[in-house]
């Protein structure tokens, strides 16, 4: 008999560890501060300066909004869809990179040496990318209103907070996608980069949807992040939902992260299994 | 008898593509070729097969890191392909020697993590790590992070990560081979130790005397086939019959093919080293063959510098089956350098 035991306690504890981990590891490398902070402001800045530029001052630039997305608070519509796309970008590759991280440093076939379930691990490692996604919205927001100079706190904050954790689940789902699609194609980077842009092309970071043709429309309706952006802003700013309430609104992202990380979960372990049958996991 | 590992024709067909998105050709390595054994409880069990032998494929199928294309395997009792949770809560092991453990953590971190994935409770963990910082004398290092370890040092953390559930069996895939001499001796020790203490151990190494030194039983594989099973003692008395001959010098390419052609000279296995021939024959009887042996070399313009009858080792037991050395590198695909970036 070896000292494993298989329980319910254990396996709590064994996702609990993975989290832990992942922070410990996070706290090692320096720098990682700055990309969670410091980054969404950025380009926050980028369009904001951009827009205060082209419309001759902050006054005309305020007005010009208002028309095109019914507020007349650009500094926030923007801060906020800023931030919201990199909490997209980084929950999205917080799955898969680990899972290419792991592969490089080749410790992916220690972890599938362990009777660990991969939904554990999964579900530790989404812990953590979801608290450090949580983290680094507040984080960013709350700095980059004090830097703006405007007041933080506005709006429905409670409705805002539920579409970002709504709006996180669908994003691990496809986060195991492109776990999935990282053990199936070594060299998956540019192509996933491509995906980024293009979802943050959609999702509207910038601009409402509403400025795209009609099919574009549709299109990024497809992409949770869409909803996730779209919600959030609405809530805080007092804009309209895509459905007219936000029940309905957050309805449609609940939906998606029950199916989202379904699909990523069936994909991923498809794959693997194909991977098991072919070369192993391991780097090749 | 009690099997800790029974196989039963393990068939292991790697498919690879050409590189980058789109298939290109297609190559088929058959790394297995119907392999058939058993490992006692209890025993040593080594698999010495040089590289490329299918080695480290027939570990991962029994560590449920593989599917087999064909054929079952079973690990203490346990299906390799239905119960691969089972087979690996029951199994402890070393494979990809000192890659596998997290850089930014420290060597008790890492421990502690894979105890945590192999569901050891806590309070057992701790004690466990305690045991093994004192059996392998992890204590000067085991709190620094592993990026600052030598390979040695990340190669017996490994080790230790083996034995963190206390399994009873240890499958540990070459497990001296980033070691220096003196650090590969006392792994071996620990080896003998661990298996009085009852573990059953599957050790696979390309290096005869290690497994001479260690194993009860040895399975000598090639080109994904099993060519013989036995104690190193059977396997040894397998060619007593016959004579090994040992000649180093500069010997040219017609005095070996002149050799190759003599009726008396049954296997043939040439090595290069330092600008000389080593040669091991294996002859009918040494003792007649010999002097025509010299003959032949001489006549062929060769510069003997040793030459002497020897007693067999496992070496020659490899070269009379395949007819050539445990050295000599048999990959059909070479695996690139691992990344050492993080
Ligand atoms: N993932 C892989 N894809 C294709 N061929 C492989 C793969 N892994 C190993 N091989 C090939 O299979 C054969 C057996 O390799 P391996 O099991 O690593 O042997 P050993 O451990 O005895 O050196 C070799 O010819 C090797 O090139
Ligand atoms: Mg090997």
């Amino acid at each position: 008999m070896s000292l494993s035991r298989i329980n319910p306690v254990n396996s709590l504890l064994l996702t609990l560890h993975v989290t832990k981990v992942r922070f410990r590891i996070l706290s090692r490398y320096k720098g990682w501060f700055a990309f969670d902070f410091i980054f969404p402001i950025v380009f926050a800045a980028l369009p904001i300066l951009i827009g205060v530029s082209v419309a001759g001052g902050p006054g005309n630039a305020a007005r010009a909004f208002k028309t095109n997305t019914g507020t007349s608070n650009y500094v926030i519509y923007l801060l906020i869809g800023s931030i919201v796309m990199m909490t997209v970008e980084t929950s999205m590759w917080l799955v898969g990179y680990w899972l290419r991280w792991e592969r490089e440093v080749g410790t992916i076939e220690s972890i599938y040496l362990t009777p660990a379930r991969r939904i554990q691990i999964l579900t530790g490692v989404s812990l953590y990318s979801g608290m450090r996604s949580i983290f680094t919205f507040v984080g960013s927001y709350t700095f980059g209103c004090l830097l703006f100079g405007i007041n933080p706190f506005q709006g429905e904050m409670l409705i805002a907070m539920l579409f970002l954790i709504a709006g996180l689940m669908p994003m691990w789902g496809i986060g195991f996608l492109y776990g999935a699609f990282i053990l199936k194609v070594r060299e998956a980077g540019s192509l996933i980069n491509i995906l980024g842009w293009g979802m943050a092309f959609l999702m509207g970071a910038y601009y409402p949807i509403t400025v795209f043709p009609v099919t574009i429309q549709y299109l990024a309706l497809a992409f949770p992040p869409t909803w996730m952006t779209n919600g959030i802003r609405s809530s805080l700013l007092h804009l309209s939902y895509f459905l007219g309430a936000w029940h309905w609104d957050l309805g449609v992202l609940v939906l998606y992260s029950i199916v989202m990380p379904l699909i990523g979960i069936w994909v991923f372990t498809a794959v693997e299994h194909r991977i098991k049958r072919n070369e192993g996991v391991g780097k090749f | 008898m009690e099997y800790v590992i029974r196989t039963e024709n393990l068939e292991k067909i790697y498919i690879s593509k050409g590189k980058g998105l789109f298939r290109r050709k297609k190559r088929e390595v058959h790394a297995l070729k119907g392999i058939d054994f058993q490992v006692k409880k209890g025993e040593i069990f080594g698999l010495l097969g040089p590289n490329g032998a299918g080695k480290t494929t027939l570990i991962k199928i029994l560590t449920t890191l593989l599917l087999p294309t064909s054929g079952r395997a079973r690990v203490n009792g346990y299906d390799v392909i239905k119960e691969e949770r089972k087979v690996r809560a029951s199994i402890g092991c070393m494979l990809m020697g000192e890659r596998g453990l997290y850089w930014k953590l420290t060597g008790r971190e890492n421990l502690e993590y894979f105890g945590a994935l192999y569901y050891v409770p806590k309070k057992r963990r701790r004690e466990r790590i305690e045991y093994l910082i004192e059996l392998l004398d992890l204590g000067d290092f085991i709190d620094r992070t592993v990026e600052t370890y030598s390979s040695g040092q990340k190669m017996i953390v490994s080790f230790a990560k083996a034995l963190i559930n206390d399994a009873p069996t240890l499958f540990l895939d070459e497990p001296t081979i980033a070691m220096d001499v003196h650090a590969a001796r006392k792994l071996r020790e620990i080896v003998k130790d661990l298996n009085k203490q009852g573990k059953t151990i599957i050790y696979t190494t390309h290096l005869m005397h290690e497994a001479d030194e260690l194993c009860d039983r040895i399975a000598i594989i090639d080109k994904g086939e099993i060519k013989a099973i036995g104690t190193p003692a059977e396997l040894k008395a397998s060619i007593r019959q016959e004579g090994i001959v040992r000649i180093e010098g500069i010997i040219p390419q017609k005095a070996l093919e002149a050799l190759r052609s003599m009726g008396s000279v049954e296997k043939l296995a040439v090595e290069e080293k330092g600008g000389k021939e080593h040669l091991r024959i294996i002859t009918a009887n040494s003792r007649s063959a010999l002097p025509e042996i010299i003959r032949v070399l001489v006549e062929n313009e060769s510069t003997l510098e040793y030459i002497s009858p020897e007693e067999p080792t496992l070496e020659d037991v490899f070269v009379k089956l395949t007819g050539r050395t445990l050295s000599e590198d048999t990959r059909e695909i070479n695996e690139p350098e691992p990344d050492k970036s993080r």
